[in-house]
């Protein structure tokens, strides 16, 4: 067992800060207020923050560290398969493809809701759509992740939710 | 020409399974929102039973899927990829019996190691767990098939691999 450090404090706030916005915005805000909308663009500005961290940052912050590898994501489905148990230190194949699938929804959610304040767009109904649909599809993200972070943190005794608080993994 | 079986992962189940499961997603919740819509009237509008029943039928055929799925990768993780056909089949053999004698998936995993010829430290190492782990597998793999060590385990399979082999030349 070693402790190792893993993330650094700009991605344990990204993380828990988007938790709060995200869910402020998706279930209690106004969708009609003032408030909903600098939500959206301190979302944006996060995730673009976090776009830059992913090629200028710690180790396990970057992009490089992780790349996007449908192959990779079958072995570690393999690896469940045959109980296997092999813990990554930074985000796992289907972790990164999560994270991935996160950022470009809330890129995809922020822009067709910055649209839909705009003159250009005013009285089409398009940009509201996507913005909905791809809301839906953040939240049930958003559960798959949770589910997999219980799943994984269960089948390979690494406590996952922990190391984003304590920036530490024990492995 | 060597034959080789088709051990490839199978990416098209998986993405079957993905579709399904958004499809599975959105009925779940149109059928959440007519219970909540309808309230206990909704009990008895056969209409809403049966897209119930279908949503409920959907999820267990995603869950049988995943089963399946899963049986293909450890299938594909077992067998290594320039394999030729009968080797191949010797290996669904072997694999048969560890399913007959009740194995688990860790134990197949460490069984398939071990016909293999691995040590337990190996094994250990390849599947990411403590030694004394593998020994406990090994201990329940020779419990459900009846034998008390390695060497029982590979004549047993070989036992059986002679058996059922097909009669051949019989007239000649």
């Amino acid at each position: 067992m070693a402790r190792i450090k893993v993330w650094d404090p700009f991605i344990r706030l990204f993380h828990w800060s988007l938790v709060i916005l995200f869910a402020a915005n998706s279930l209690f805000v106004d969708d009609d207020s003032k408030l909903h909308i600098w939500v959206g663009y301190a979302i944006l500005a996060l995730v673009g923050l976090r776009i830059v961290w992913g090629f200028v940052g710690t180790p396990h912050a970057r992009f490089a560290d992780f790349p996007p590898s449908l192959k990779r994501g079958m072995a570690q489905l393999s690896e469940m398969a045959t109980r296997r148990k092999h813990a990554h230190a930074g985000h796992s194949p289907l972790g990164a493809l999560m994270i991935y699938n996160l950022i470009l929804t809330l890129l995809v959610i922020s822009l067709s809701g910055y649209l839909m304040t705009t003159n250009m767009f005013w009285g089409t109904e398009w940009p509201e759509e996507l913005h909905e649909v791809a809301v839906a599809w953040a939240q049930i993200s958003v559960v798959a992740h949770i589910a997999a972070v219980f799943f994984e943190t269960r089948r390979l005794g690494v406590n996952l939710a922990r190391a984003m608080v304590t920036g530490y993994k024990n492995m | 020409m060597r034959l080789t079986p088709k051990s490839k992962t199978p990416k098209g189940v998986l993405l079957l399974i993905a579709a399904q499961i958004i499809c599975a997603v959105f009925f779940l919740s149109d059928v959440i929102d007519d219970f909540r819509g309808y309230g206990a009237t909704a009990l008895y509008d056969t209409h809403i039973l049966i897209e119930s029943a279908s949503a409920f039928l959907l999820w267990m055929a995603i869950l049988f899927e995943i089963r399946l799925f899963f049986g293909l990768l450890r299938r594909t993780a077992h067998l290594e990829s320039s394999l030729s056909i009968a080797q191949a089949a010797m290996h669904d053999v072997i694999e048969a019996h560890f399913e007959s004698w009740g194995l688990t998936p860790s134990e197949q995993d460490v069984a398939t190691f071990m016909v293999k010829g691995m040590s337990i430290s190996e094994i250990a190492a390849l599947r990411g767990s403590a030694e004394g782990t593998i020994k406990a597998h090994m201990h329940a793999i020779y419990r459900k098939s009846g034998t008390h060590n390695r060497g029982e385990v590979l004549s047993l399979l070989i036992d059986s691999l002679m058996e059922d082999s097909p009669p051949t030349n019989e007239t000649t």
